[in-house]
């Protein structure tokens, strides 16, 4: 079944001349798990944030195209309600935090709250996200007094608490530590394969070529490609559009070593081991 | 980061009352001496009001707003005592200036009057959670929009005071002067406002922003991770309160 | 020559939870990572060290300056350091006025001042953006900001927390660049930071900090070597030291061009 469905998506935000999204077309199956790409300012924020409707709904701006999430298409209903199907994990966690609760443990109750989940299943979700994103020991701290990890960790298990059909990552790493993000995109992993459908924003290419099934290349607002890992991330106008291939790929290239399928390069490190084995 | 809460979690009595009550309370406190327009009972309702705050435990914490309070107050006694267009009776001279009677009982009313306010307005704040505010108003079926306006006046000085200490680092990691003597924290005052001011409306937009995707406006019922808190006799607090209210009322009404 | 000295220093935001545990350290002009799991203390640290904090119990002295004895400001012109979060840094209304700030304060002209920034800002390549105010940036760009408005003011000792949140490859690249290039001009710089292949390219030297004490500390090549400790501190190899691992190489590689050569010279020979 199609999860998300976004046809010919344009999109300016008010006061600007530029178009943010250019002609953004791609469907996602329920359970997979996409990788999104693209250099600083190419528009993955946005594409994000139509997706769960604050584009356009809080930004205003001109919209065209069509968004649909499980069926409800974004522009004829509202965040709030979009919210019960699709959560979204800000790039920057500080403006995640609702400032109202005074603990973490509340923070993450937040969401569950106005979804109505009743007390007790409320308690084993919260539970269960904090463990899953190790801050489970700082549940009584106040959400401000958290490190910069910690905080983007609560940001994280507020949403993964709350459930929700479709999942919306924006760099949600950048501030984790290197085993604290390997332990993210297992734990997103985990939840694509039970049925949860993910999207994810990420500069770490090594991370997305092992993790995603497809990935959503986008540059100055445009699809750049939508395609397996190897396939994209093979491609060799990536530095072209600021993009580096994961540095796996980057050595296999150098050395001029494809793959078995004599097309792509490896781009993981099982891939890559699996050809350079040979010369040890 | 400081905390963006002025509540202070002490054991007392106040903070087992319920957050409604303590608005009833505010009503009462502000509409009786109005109502009833004399030093004594002006002086009266702030006294309780003052007793209220001590048994709270949070006195100590609330000083500081004391302090503002008192230097606004002064300078009122100190004009109205001089001016107030009332004045008759002079009962001291200093020189050409001549202090009258009816203009320093007009301030002190005044002053009664004001610091009864605050003090109401500081029980509420300084021993309620405003999360729990919040809550008993959603429970009694107010709309979580309200509730949530609420709790951002709620939320205005803490708010304020945490982007103060924020750019207040900014600021002297990148050299300005802001520690030490009084005439250099004075000096580095006034650039503060300015970017406080800014960063707070900011906030409020990025907050926005985080509750409706968190599903803050959304059809349905919510749920609450708290249980409702076992708070000392409500109805009877409130219902006291309300007779208060009420009497004064009628007293007015007859009088 | 020791640039600075951190003696025996802890600290607690609340009492009876250690955040800093009787940590010393001694800074000279190698360019130094420091690593850690989230929560480890890093951010504290450098805040310690900037005056921004006080530590409750040791001394930290910047030069011969004990940083108890002087305010935070005094010591912006020998220390600066770009906040972990850009938000907390940036207040002015307008990008130019923004980077200026420090400037005017440490006592540079105007005129100097606006060049330098101007400068400051090219190395970011965000000149055109001069006017607008910082607040309307996206995050990647943000960050470039508050990175230019502490490099302005050209202190000795400079300090980066996470500078490459939010950058893409070019953002990356230039952080490199312009770390390599403070570096050479003999500054001291120090980064904390996640992503391991930067540490690998960029620093001479690399302290691995653990529930607030320093677990590790030596030349990168040395540090990346001791794989396990690092498990132990919630931190990985590099990419290519993965690799190398992966295909059973006993040498520490830390970057692709070392690890290439060095398979070039297997497939050739
Ligand atoms: N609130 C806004 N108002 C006006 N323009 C905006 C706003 N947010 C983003 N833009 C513009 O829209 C375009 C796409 O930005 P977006 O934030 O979606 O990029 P991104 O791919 O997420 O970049 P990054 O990797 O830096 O996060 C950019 O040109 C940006 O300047
Ligand atoms: N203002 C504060 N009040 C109370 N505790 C705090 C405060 N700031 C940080 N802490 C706690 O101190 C510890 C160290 O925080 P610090 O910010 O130094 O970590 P860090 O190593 O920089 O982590 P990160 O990599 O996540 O940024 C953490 O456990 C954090 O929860
Ligand atoms: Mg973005
Ligand atoms: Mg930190």
């Amino acid at each position: 079944m199609k999860k998300v469905m976004v046809e010919h998506l344009k999109y300016r935000y008010p006061g600007t001349e530029k178009l943010a999204l250019d002609d953004v077309s791609f469907e996602v199956e329920e359970g997979e798990l996409i990788g999104i790409v693209g250099r600083n300012l190419s528009g993955k924020s946005t594409l994000a944030q139509a997706i769960v409707g604050l584009v356009p709904h809080f930004y205003r701006g001109a919209y065209g195209g069509k968004v649909i999430v499980d069926g409800i298409e974004v522009l004829h209903s509202t965040v709030s309600d979009i919210s019960r199907k699709a959560g979204i994990v800000f790039q920057n966690p500080f403006t995640q935090v609702t400032g109202s609760k005074l603990t973490v443990y509340e923070e993450v109750a937040f969401g569950l709250e106005n979804l109505g989940v009743p007390r007790s299943e409320m308690m084993e979700r919260i539970d269960e996200a904090l463990t899953l994103l190790g801050i489970y020991d700082f549940r009584h701290a106040n959400p401000f007094d958290l490190s910069g990890g910690q905080m983007q960790r609560m940001a994280i298990a507020s949403i993964i608490a709350m459930r929700p059909e479709v999942i919306i990552l924006d760099e949600p790493t950048s501030q984790l530590d290197p085993q604290g993000t390997e332990e993210v995109f297992l734990a997103v992993q985990r939840l694509s394969r039970e049925g949860m459908t993910v999207l994810l924003i990420e500069h770490k290419l090594e991370k997305v070529a092992r993790y995603a099934d497809k990935v959503l290349w986008l540059d100055e607002g445009k699809v750049m490609a939508y395609d397996s890992p190897s396939k994209v991330f093979s491609r060799d106008d990536l530095e072209e559009h600021g993009l580096a291939a994961p540095i796996y790929t980057q050595i296999c290239k150098a050395l001029k070593l494809k793959s078995p399928d004599g097309e792509t390069y490896p781009v993981t490190l099982e891939g890559a081991y699996e050809v350079l084995k040979r010369w040890n | 980061m400081k905390s963006i809460s002025l509540y202070v979690d002490r054991q007392s009595f106040l903070h087992r009352i319920d957050p409604i009550s303590k608005i009833y309370y505010i009503v009462a406190a502000i509409l009786v001496p109005i109502l009833y327009p004399s030093l004594t009972v002006a002086f009266a309702v702030m006294v309780i009001s003052l007793i209220l705050l001590f048994l709270g435990k949070v006195i100590r914490q609330t000083l500081s707003v004391y302090g503002f309070v008192f230097l606004v107050l002064i300078t009122v006694l100190i004009i109205q005592t001089l001016f107030y267009p009332g004045n008759e009776t002079p009962v001291y001279r200093i020189g050409q200036v001549v202090l009258y009677r009816e203009g320093f009982f007009y301030a002190l009313t005044i002053s009664f009057r004001v610091i009864n306010i605050v003090t109401s307005f500081l029980i509420l704040v300084f021993t309620t959670r405003s999360a729990d505010l919040v809550e008993s108003l959603v429970r009694k079926g107010l709309s979580p929009r309200f509730g949530y306006v609420i709790a951002s006046v709620f939320q205005i000085v803490p708010e304020m005071m945490s982007a103060m200490g924020r750019i207040t680092d900014a600021q002297r990691s990148r050299g300005m002067e802001t520690e030490g003597k009084l005439s250099v924290r004075m000096k580095a005052f006034l650039p503060l406002i300015g970017p406080v001011v800014l960063s707070s409306l900011l906030n409020v937009k990025e907050r926005a922003l985080a509750l409706e995707v968190r599903g803050f406006n959304a059809k349905g019922k919510k749920t609450f991770l708290n249980e409702e808190k076992n708070f000392l006799a409500p109805t009877a607090v409130q219902w006291s309160l309300l007779a208060v209210i009420l009497i004064a009322i009628i007293w007015r009404i007859i009088q | 020559m020791e640039l600075i000295r951190v003696e025996e220093v802890s600290f607690a935001y609340l009492p009876g939870k250690l955040v800093l545990d009787r940590v010393t350290l001694r800074f000279d002009h190698r360019s130094t990572a420091i690593i850690g799991q989230n929560g480890a203390g890093k951010t504290t640290l450098v805040k310690l060290m900037k005056g921004l904090l006080k530590p409750f119990d040791g001394e930290i002295l910047i030069g011969d300056l004990s940083v108890k004895k002087v305010t935070a400001a005094s010591l912006a012109k020998r220390i600066g350091l770009v906040f972990q979060n850009p938000n907390d840094q940036i207040f002015k209304g307008n990008v130019l006025e923004e980077v200026m700030f420090g400037l005017l304060n440490i006592g540079v002209e105007r005129e100097e001042a606006r060049v330098r920034a101007i400068r400051a800002l090219e190395m970011v390549e965000l000149e055109g953006k001069r006017d607008m105010n910082p607040h309307d940036l996206s995050l990647s760009q943000k960050k470039l900001v508050s990175i230019a408005a502490v490099v302005a003011m050209d202190p000795e000792i400079i300090i980066f927390d996470e500078p490459t949140i939010a950058q893409d490859h070019a953002g990356k690249e230039r952080i490199k660049e312009i770390i390599r290039y403070l570096d050479e001009k003999g500054k001291m710089v120090m980064t904390i930071i996640h992503d391991m292949d930067f540490v690998a390219e960029c620093f001479e030297r690399t302290v691995v900090m653990n529930r607030g004490r320093v677990l590790l500390d030596g030349p990168t090549r040395e540090v990346f070597s001791r794989e396990e400790v690092l498990k132990e501190a919630y931190l990985e190899l590099p990419t290519v030291a993965q690799l190398s691992k992966r295909l059973g190489l006993s040498e520490t590689f830390l970057t692709p061009k070392e690890f290439i050569a060095h398979l070039e010279g297997r497939i050739k020979g």
